[in-house]
């Protein structure tokens, strides 16, 4: 829910509370202008209306390798397989078909589709996917990914790339997150720099129209796996959170992703409407924990942490802040759910505890020298346990949580203060690590393994002294332990569970002994979406795809399912 | 004549000094455009780790690492060669290209609700004070009264009351999503119905200051001695009203006009965040939140040249009305 929530909040956050009425009222007219727009725009049942929590005009640029793309992964340019983040297990084949590595991972064998078009009717060859990854390698920025390979063509259908190093880890971005472009196309083109305003692609869907405030897809008629049963996707841009429930309300949306008002009732309050919750990342108070690197202030004591840990009330905060939607956490992060196998059997808890252990907490802290002062606050040497916590402005949802957190705290004799910064400014705390609490969500990778979050948010590699931008290693963890077992998890193949398993136990217990981000909680992202004008959309009992309207290349995943059932 | 040379010498020191400010203040405030696009790709489930960092800096020119005197003498020539960067926060789009998009919904939106408010303002005011004391006078206190109002609560209102529940206009966008841009019938009427509500709010909050200026001006400009010979030559009232007396006191509001003419380029941030318009005050808001120092820079620049460019007309015109203002200096 976080993500999507906070994105959509933005605009709240920076204009004054004033402003934030503004929008909520501005809400209101969506019912008026939403029904009379709606009439032209979206009631054609084959048309899908949805509303990425885009605020303002689209600026044209499908270029899939653009960091403002407004669209075109997954429903124009196709990746070799699609990898759902949600559940283990093997890929989706798209324009792969099957592949295999070598024994030691520095070798992927890649077998194409056959008699796959390019929606301008040129064929697609295995000279497209190698010019794709080569345009990694050649382009540096647009390489998010760090491919560093050397592609080879067998034949038309088979490619095959070598790695300097095994690469295992690194299969599902460069088979799932990586575009295939026509050659024929971009070897005259910048990828860089332009906005492919024409996209052409071998995806389920084309771009029918482009305008400022809304586009639209049409059904590929020569997809090679049929033409969609759903004929047009509509992107609206509306004005923001409160519009887009607004929008739902009127039935001018079909698709949103994001909380509204009365969560557990939405299939009373929106008829026709049904919702979906998913738990992908983790809630987690993020503390400038290392301090080797530079971070000031108490909570650099790993006991501080642990008493904040057991000082939680994590049903009082699911119910109060988050409407119910989020769910248990594990303090070794892996997912309790999506990486049950992983689970290790040597923490102290396989999930964070829902209510307080005062008791425990002060323990822990004693033991730890810590004395409690006649405030009722516990110091040590003179140093009171009193930090700040850094939440944007405007992100109710977090400010509510962190205001119960502090309630909680000080029932264990912590101070905690919240204290409210711009996005901007936030962000660029975040990454300095000049914070000494912060509220944020923990993310996922490219696949269902959690080897990409303990790799992106505990590893050396991914942090930095304070005073250096990073992404994502905020809290300036490093551990050898954890860095040599990711080291391992890199040289073994993914699908090899058993010989991975003493690697996973070895991090969770050291981020869980650690606790460099407190697990809070699983947080939920909540979609609404039409089931009476579309069948076919992913429910928890069958979560084909991450079911977020701005998850890519998921959406096309969910639009290639729907089917219109014409009303 | 060296009148002249001297107020446009002035406008230029002014205008360096705008130019370096607006240079400056962007820089001073916290946050990346790395970063930040970074976070917003979080949010929205990708994939970040150092070597997405990487790309993202080679790619936005992330690396500052030019001391800042030469970045300011870049930004200078630049400036004077019509290139204003791109807005990293569309990337690649030029910020000349995002701002000339923008401004035209601005400058239609915004100019014709303040020379809507100039003209009735002016107009009811001169009647207002054509006969102080009778029942006319009861408009000043509610025209300012709307104008004392908080815009956005004015503007929330009339959107509650006029677009959701009576439903007659839409109180969201520029335009109607289902037509396209261009200049045909059928999508110039849906611009003109979607912007009459914002021009509304904006005339019905701005109406009152000139209301009350041309009145007041007006009382004073009626006890004036060629009032009084016009009235003893036996002349219409409507004559004296509109030829003598009303001319005469709207001097002062015509300089004020040109001048808020200027401002109307900046638009009004509120007003386009209320009714989701697609003018510059959103794109300025835009920029802010994504660090995005090019519009910025290119926005405020426009706004310095338009207000600037305002004050300078009025400073030459009345140079040329008023030879006063000219022997003085």
């Amino acid at each position: 829910m976080f993500r999507n929530v906070s994105a959509k909040r933005k605009g709240a956050a920076f204009v004054a509370t004033a402003a934030a009425a503004v929008l909520l009222m501005t809400g209101c007219s969506a019912s008026g202008s939403g029904s009379s727009g709606g009439s032209g725009s979206g009631s054609a049942s084959d048309t899908l209306v949805a509303y990425t929590g885009q605020a303002g005009d689209y600026q044209i640029n499908f270029n899939p390798y653009s960091p403002s793309t407004i669209g075109g992964p997954g429903e124009i340019f196709e990746p070799l397989f699609y990898y759902n983040q949600l559940q283990s297990g093997d890929p989706k084949p798209l324009l792969g078909t099957e592949f295999s590595w070598n024994e030691d991972g520095t070798v992927l064998s890649v077998t194409l589709r056959d008699g796959v078009k390019w929606s301008d009717g040129e064929d697609f060859t295995a000279d497209d996917v190698a010019f794709s990854l080569n345009l990694l390698k050649e382009n540096p920025a647009v390489n998010a990914i760090g491919f560093d390979g050397e592609v080879a063509v067998v034949d038309p259908t088979h490619v095959t790339i070598t790695f300097p190093a095994p690469a295992f880890v690194n299969g599902p971005s460069i088979l799932g997150r990586t575009w295939i472009v026509p050659e024929h196309l971009w070897k005259d083109i910048d990828p860089a720099t332009d906005v492919v305003a024409e996209p052409v692609g071998t995806g389920p869907f084309v771009l029918g129209e482009f305008k400022a405030q809304a586009f639209r897809y049409d059904a590929n008629p020569t997809y090679w796996d049929g033409e969609p049963e759903l004929k047009h996707v509509r992107y609206v841009a509306l004005s923001g959170n409160q519009a887009g429930a607004d929008a739902l309300a009127a039935g001018s949306i079909d698709w949103q992703t994001g909380p509204v008002p009365d969560m557990a009732n939405v299939e009373k309050n929106y008829p026709g409407y049904k919702a979906v919750t998913v738990h992908m990342n983790q809630v987690a108070l993020f503390t400038c924990s290392n301090a080797e690197l530079g971070c000031e202030g108490p909570q650099t004591d790993p006991a501080v942490r642990q008493a904040l840990y057991y000082a939680m009330d994590r049903d009082q905060i699911n119910s109060l802040a988050f409407q119910d939607t989020a769910a248990e956490v594990s303090p070794g992060f892996a997912l309790p759910e999506r990486d049950a196998a992983l689970l290790s059997d040597s923490l102290p808890e396989q999930t964070a505890p829902m209510s307080p252990d005062v008791d425990k907490a002060t323990q822990i802290l004693e033991a730890a020298g810590y004395a409690k002062g006649s405030d009722g606050i516990y110091a040590k040497d003179g140093v009171r346990l009193a930090m700040s916590v850094r939440v944007v402005t405007g992100w109710t949802d977090y400010i509510t949580a962190v205001d119960l957190l502090a309630q909680q705290a000080k029932a264990v004799g912590i101070e905690i203060t919240a204290l409210q910064s711009s996005w901007n400014e936030w962000t660029e705390v975040r990454g300095l690590g000049e914070y000494q609490l912060l509220i944020d969500s923990v993310t996922q990778g490219p696949a269902a393994d959690p080897y990409y979050m303990y790799n992106e948010f505990f590893s050396t590699a991914n942090t930095g002294p304070v005073g250096q931008s990073v992404n994502p290693g905020f809290a300036r963890f490093s551990d050898p332990e954890v860095d040599a077992a990711l080291a391992a998890l890199r040289t073994s193949n993914p699908t090899d569970v058993e010989s991975r398993k003493p690697h996973y136990d070895i991090i969770q217990q050291k981020i869980a002994a650690n606790l460099p981000y407190i697990p809070v909680l699983t947080g939920g992202t909540t979609s609404e979406y039409n089931a009476a004008k579309f069948s076919g959309w992913p429910t928890e009992e069958d979560l084909y795809a991450v079911p977020a309207v701005w998850s890519r290349p998921d959406s096309s995943q969910v639009f290639a399912s729907l089917t219109p059932t014409g009303k | 004549m060296s009148y002249f040379v001297r107020k446009l010498g002035f406008y230029l020191v002014a205008l360096w000094a705008a130019l370096t400010l607006n240079f400056l203040i962007p820089r001073l405030m916290p946050g990346n455009p790395v970063d930040v696009l970074l976070a917003k790709l979080q949010q929205r489930g990708g994939i970040v780790d150092a070597a997405t960092r990487r790309s993202y800096e080679l790619l936005l020119g992330g690396g500052t690492d030019e001391p800042i005197w030469v970045q300011y003498g870049n930004y200078l020539v630049n400036l004077a060669k019509g290139d204003l960067g791109i807005a990293v926060s569309v990337f690649p789009t030029p910020v000349s290209e995002v701002i000339g998009q923008a401004l035209p919904w601005t400058i239609a939106l915004v100019g014709i609700a303040t020379i809507l408010s100039f003209i009735l303002g002016v107009g009811l005011g001169a009647i207002v004070g054509w006969k102080p004391g009778t029942w006319l006078d009861s408009l000043v206190p509610a025209t300012t009264l709307l104008a004392a109002v908080p815009y956005f609560w004015l503007a929330l209102i009339l959107v509650l009351i006029i677009s959701s529940t009576w439903q007659l206009l839409p109180g969201m966008g520029g335009y109607d999503v289902v037509l396209s841009p261009g200049w045909n019938t059928e999508f110039i009427l849906s611009a003109i119905e979607y912007g009459t509500l914002p021009a509304l709010t904006i005339v019905l909050s701005s109406i009152g200051g000139w209301l009350l200026g041309m009145r007041n001006m007006m009382v004073s400009t009626l006890s004036e001695d060629y009032i009084l010979t016009a009235q003893a030559k036996g002349l219409r009232n409507s004559r004296i009203l509109g030829g003598y007396a009303a001319r005469n006191a709207a001097l002062p509001s015509i300089a004020g006009f040109a001048i808020s003419l200027g401002f109307v380029v900046s638009g009004s941030i509120i007003t386009e965040q209320v009714f989701s318009y697609p003018g510059i005050g959103s794109k300025l808001l835009q920029a802010v939140q994504n660090s995005d120092y090019a519009l910025m820079q290119g926005i405020f620049l426009v706004i310095t040249l338009a207000v600037l460019g305002a004050n300078l007309l009025v400073d030459l015109l009345y140079g040329i009305i008023d030879p006063r203002t000219r022997a003085r200096s």
